[in-house]
């Protein structure tokens, strides 16, 4: 009779030890998950920082960014903006605005400037300079504006500051950089002193160099020394965009996501979730230098003065939309 | 696009699995860093790294000028006398002095009327008496509110007395010419980059120029459309080892130069001209005999020194691999090499 009593003991004990066990296995799932979060907090902190400012609602795309799975197109506006002493907080032009299109199917990257002085028409306001649009409506209105202008459907945004580029360039150890030219400013705002107001003088030589992140700022942002001004300036900082792409291939991004999260926490908005910007930077490391190309519509766009006699820019809409069909193909507004 | 936390991470986890690589961007080490197997150089090269110049000899590193920030070393021909660009705060003056690196002086004003003034790639004439350089003098003074250009221009100097006299008047807003040097055995014969821009629409162009000082004419000796730059005369003058930007690479090129001055169109350089295509190229130089040429080349993230070995029989050639003098220093590729006995 014992027996099947003595039997139960050992049937008692192995369903305690398989308690101990599931509960064991929980808790160091608690534990690998809870590190996990740790981990990431800076990265669930930075991509938290929408924006958010009173009369500026969370940005909408007017087309849902495609499944993780999928091959289609997704295309990200690439905000920069002067985030220093001189404006207040999110009221400032974006000085800087490109289209980074990523075609996973080609495996192709497309990075369009787009002249901050260009004339369009901004959604619920009057027609006038692109870089007016964040300033009056933050990312919400650049994304539309963009889309309206050009049929562009972008899926995300992300704005980055003047500290947010320094600090970035300074954790990837620099870049290197062909200088087109000789980079001369006596008069290049000095933001990061006094007012915000001031000036000082600038000085890249031309040539292939290392670039830490002061001098790549100053190398992306000068204008007042090239015949190009802004067109000149966009070449440039498509250029350091590929700088910093290259420089991030040979990276270990899990050690290196959190402090760059940690650097860029207020310097950067984002409607990137962490699975998308995880899966781009994969996809974007994975690129050879031929598999990004560089996009100007500056042969479509003439100088002139508007009406309340700003220098603004132009377009010959047909041929910019002609250009467009020829980058995204079918990948359009219609 | 909407999926639980739970899941999210777990494609994070995933994502990440891929993610992680041995390799991190290489860092600056803070210090010059010679390879395991040294390469002895011959003579006495300059170069400078985080602002402080270094002379390689032999197998020997030596660090000069302690406290100055110092870009683009010169040497004359007899590796007596030193000439750099001393940089200040947002100015800097050409400073000369001894090869051991005593009675230093500054040859050009910090500031004038100007206001502050930049000054930088100084190059020796063969007989030391001379020197060319750049800067921004004679500037019209400018502000926010009344932009005028400050583009550097090529000037030259007597070293035994005598004003600076401006040699080339630079393109507007092209941030100006860059690269003088003097032709050895002709100095009245000056090599520099012209920075313009071209083609349509407008981009960036670097062309080789060569101009005689005696009539102030002018020819380039590359096509438009394309940047070529840091020109570096051979010691006998015959040469002109250049810089070309490719798709995606900067090459060395060496090329011959007519004998005297003309003005005649000079044939592009041809892909013989080609001398090396190793990636990025920077700042190539002579060595005395011309039996090699220095340069800085980007390799795993850092700007190194390197020796090609040349020779000019039947034409110019490279006669073995480039040999690394140094090893991930990180040494300052916008600052010229020098190269003297």
């Amino acid at each position: 009779m014992n027996h099947s009593g003595a039997a139960g003991v050992p049937r008692g004990g192995g369903l305690r030890r398989a308690h101990w066990a599931v509960l064991g296995a929980l808790a160091l799932c608690l534990v690998l998950v809870g590190g996990l979060l740790l981990y990431l907090s800076p990265v669930l902190a930075l991509l938290d920082n929408h924006d958010l400012s009173p009369g500026k609602p969370l940005a909408t795309p007017a087309a849902t960014p495609p499944p993780l799975d999928s091959k289609q197109r997704v295309n990200i506006l690439l905000l920069g903006s002067d985030n220093d002493q001189k404006f207040a907080q999110d009221a400032v032009l974006s000085q800087t605005m490109i289209v980074v299109s990523i075609d996973p199917a080609k495996r192709q990257v497309t990075l369009l400037s787009l002249p901050r002085d260009l004339w369009v028409a901004i959604p619920g306001h009057p027609s006038a300079k692109i870089d007016l649009a964040y300033k009056e409506g933050g990312a919400s209105l650049a994304r539309a504006t963009v889309e309206k202008a050009f049929r562009i459907p972008i899926h995300y945004y992300a704005w980055i500051g003047l500290d947010g580029l320094v600090k970035v360039v300074d954790r990837l150890g620099g870049v290197d950089v062909d200088v087109l030219h000789p980079v001369l400013d006596d008069n290049y705002p000095n933001d990061f002193s006094g007012s915000g107001y001031g000036t000082e003088r600038v000085y890249l030589a031309a040539g292939p160099q290392h670039l830490d992140g002061r001098h790549t700022l100053q190398y992306v942002r000068s204008r007042h020394g090239d015949l190009l001004s802004d067109f000149g300036r966009s070449v440039r900082q498509q250029q350091v965009l590929l700088a910093m792409q290259q420089r991030t291939a040979g990276m270990d991004l899990v050690t290196a996501l959190p402090s760059f999260a940690r650097d860029l926490n207020g310097h950067v908005k984002t409607d990137l979730d962490l699975v998308r910007l995880t899966q781009l930077m994969l996809f974007m490391r994975g690129l050879r230098a031929g598999d990004v190309h560089q996009a100007f519509i500056t042969p479509f766009v003439r100088d002139a003065v508007s009406s309340d006699g700003q220098q603004i820019l132009t377009a010959d809409w047909p041929a910019v939309n002609a250009y467009l069909r020829r980058l995204f193909g079918g990948d359009l507004l219609p | 696009m909407r999926r639980s936390p739970a899941a999210a991470l777990m494609m994070v986890m995933l994502l990440m699995a891929g993610c992680t690589q041995s390799g991190a961007p290489p860092r600056d080490p803070g210090k010059v860093v010679l390879p395991v197997k040294q390469v002895e150089v011959p003579g006495r090269l300059y170069a400078t790294k985080g602002r402080s110049l270094y002379r390689f000899s032999g197998t020997h590193l030596t660090k000069l000028l302690a406290g100055i920030k110092v870009k683009d070393p010169a040497v004359d021909a007899s590796g007596a006398q030193l000439a750099f660009a001393q940089l200040q705060d947002q100015s800097s003056t050409i400073g000369i002095c001894d090869a051991r690196g005593r009675n230093l002086e500054s040859i050009t004003p910090a500031a004038g009327p100007e206001g502050k003034l930049w000054a930088f790639a100084p190059h020796y004439s063969d007989d030391g008496q001379r020197i060319v350089y750049l800067t921004d003098r004679l500037k019209q003074p400018s502000n926010p509110q009344n932009l005028r250009p400050n583009d550097l221009a090529v000037f030259g100097q007597d070293l035994a007395g005598g004003p600076a006299r401006r040699l080339v008047v630079p393109v507007a807003y092209t941030g100006g010419d860059s690269d003088p040097a003097l032709r050895p055995g002709a100095n009245d014969q000056l090599l520099y980059t012209t920075y313009l821009y071209g083609g349509a629409p407008l981009e960036p162009v670097a062309r080789l120029t060569w101009m005689s000082l005696r009539t102030g004419a002018r020819v380039y000796l590359s096509p438009d459309g394309a940047r070529n730059f840091e020109p570096a005369l051979s010691p006998d003058g015959r040469f002109v080892a250049f810089v070309r930007a490719g798709s995606g690479s900067d090459d060395l090129y060496v090329m011959p130069l007519a004998p005297s001055f003309s003005r005649e169109a000079q044939p592009a350089p041809s892909d013989a001209a080609l001398l090396l295509q190793a990636g990025i190229v920077s700042e190539p130089v002579w060595a005395p005999d011309g039996s090699a040429i220095a340069f800085l080349m980007l390799l795993k993230g850092s700007f190194d020194l390197f020796i090609l070995p040349v020779a000019n029989e039947p034409t110019l050639h490279a006669t073995g691999p480039a040999k690394a003098v140094t090893h991930g220093s990180f040494l300052d590729a916008d600052s010229r090499l020098a190269w003297s006995p």
